[in-house]
């Protein structure tokens, strides 16, 4: 292997360049990024960025190593599979003998580009929105997962007339029943508006100022955000026949072909737990395929299956919540130690008589402790 | 050149120390220990790539 490209600029795309030097991949990497910045950590963008509390300058990450060659402003078009190129806007081509694909996702949007809502996927949507929050009274977020939620908490926070509105109830997908609901209970006991609209939403006005849900009456507001997920980054792969709407499908050992492999938010894999693809668009997660994508690279068949371990976190209400493996549909909770009333607990979350889930809530732990409770039995003290 | 890591800021994620584990450890407390003063040249470019992966930039490597 000599020539390594990685398309992407994120965590993901450093974090395979790092893995791939340190496993002595000594020829050349390029890895090509179509953002004006160099590379930046995303989590302090919906919570300490959009705060205040962190600087701007805070979420660049140290300098990438000389050895790379790192091409901002530079938008991967198109693969050649057969000749092995990445093929980049303007008509240059890329050879490559291995490639990463670490080229991500984007916010979804609800309106066209002219709506103007506000997303917060990258860093220049994060300054958009932290200079609209500074001057608006009003925001309505669409969507209450923990991005809508964190944006709301912080617009709370500013002093703002926040509305959340979404056709499920706010964080139970993430959270299951339990947690979501001590969490909806903390943002109404903020002063949130939660609005639920089961038929979804539109967007009125160009650029958009309200909301349409099916029945009530418009949602009003200074500025709208959008927090409704997000799309992964496979248009750019259109013809190559890899990647489809649902992201791209990689194998244990995070391979989409020979020669290629991906890490990151554009990954979706088929999950332990239902058979399905899906994408696991977290921070560990990035960290933790790229390194995986990079040994596939290397070596192959040799290299060690990739092992997904669902770590993430987030803040709002002022509540420190990190989570370890995934909360499904029909779990048990438990509380282990503290309250949600005293507002520090320990849960653990089982199904079928099995613990899939473990979470602190401003509880500190070491996460190799709470991988550890992720998986183990729950002490039989305690009720949920 | 030493690496700082800035306690109030460290939360316990580990991802450097599975980075650079040569260079730091997290403990079952959940502290971040430096095992390594003074990072020679040689040991750099880990160094970096543990300062990266922090999400909460709690790491930084100091002359």
């Amino acid at each position: 292997m000599r020539d390594v490209v990685i398309v992407g600029g994120s965590i993901a795309a450093v974090t395979a360049a790092d893995a791939l030097r340190q496993q002595g991949h000594d020829g050349p990497i390029t890895i090509v990024s179509d953002e004006r910045h160099a590379p930046y950590v995303r989590p302090p963008l919906s919570k300490g960025m959009l705060k205040g509390t962190e600087s701007v300058d805070s979420v660049f990450m140290a300098p990438l190593r000389a050895d790379l060659d790192f091409r901002p402003k530079t938008r991967a078009r198109g693969l050649d599979l057969g000749r092995r190129r990445v093929l980049l806007e303007g008509g240059e081509e890329l050879p490559y003998d291995g490639l990463v694909v670490a080229s991500g996702a984007r916010a979804r949007r609800l309106g066209p580009p002219e709506a103007g809502e506000l997303v917060v996927r990258d860093l220049d949507d994060a300054l958009r929105l932290r200079e609209s929050l500074t001057t608006a009274r009003s925001v309505v977020i669409v969507g209450g997962g923990f991005l809508g939620m964190e944006i709301a908490s912080t617009a709370r926070g500013l002093g703002l007339d926040v509305t959340v509105v979404d056709r499920d109830p706010p964080l139970v997908r993430q959270f299951g029943a339990f947690l979501a609901g001590h969490m909806t209970r903390a943002a109404l006991a903020a002063g949130v508006r939660l609005v639920h609209a089961p038929d979804g939403v539109r967007l009125a006005g160009t650029p958009a100022t309200a909301v349409l849900t099916g029945d009530g009456a418009p949602l009003e507001a200074d500025v709208i955000v959008t927090a409704a997920g997000d799309l992964p980054n496979v248009e750019w792969l259109a013809g190559s026949g890899l990647g489809g709407p649902g992201g791209l499908l990689v194998d244990e050992r995070c391979r989409v072909a020979p020669g290629v492999v991906a890490a990151g938010d554009v990954v979706t894999r088929v999950s332990d737990h239902t058979d399905l693809p899906r994408r696991s668009p977290h921070w560990g997660s990035a960290i933790d395929q790229a390194r995986a994508a990079a040994l596939a690279l290397l070596k192959g068949d040799e290299a060690p299956e990739y092992r997904p371990s669902p770590y993430y976190w987030t803040e709002q209400w002022g509540l420190d919540i990190k989570i370890c493996g995934r909360i499904l549909p029909g779990c048990e909770t438990h509380v282990v130690t503290g309250s949600m009333e005293e507002g520090s607990a320990l849960l653990q979350w089982t199904r079928d008589g099995a613990t899939v889930a473990a979470a602190t809530v401003n509880h500190r732990m070491p996460v190799v402790k709470l991988r550890k409770l992720a998986a183990a039995p729950v002490p039989e003290r305690t009720t949920g | 050149m030493r690496i700082i890591v800035d306690e109030a800021r460290c939360e316990g994620y580990g991802f450097c120390a599975e980075a650079a584990p040569h260079l730091l450890e997290l403990d079952d407390e959940g502290e971040l220990t430096v095992l390594t003063e003074q990072v020679g040249q040689d040991e750099r470019a880990d160094a970096e790539a543990a300062v990266r992966v922090c999400p909460v930039a709690a790491l930084k490597l100091a002359p």
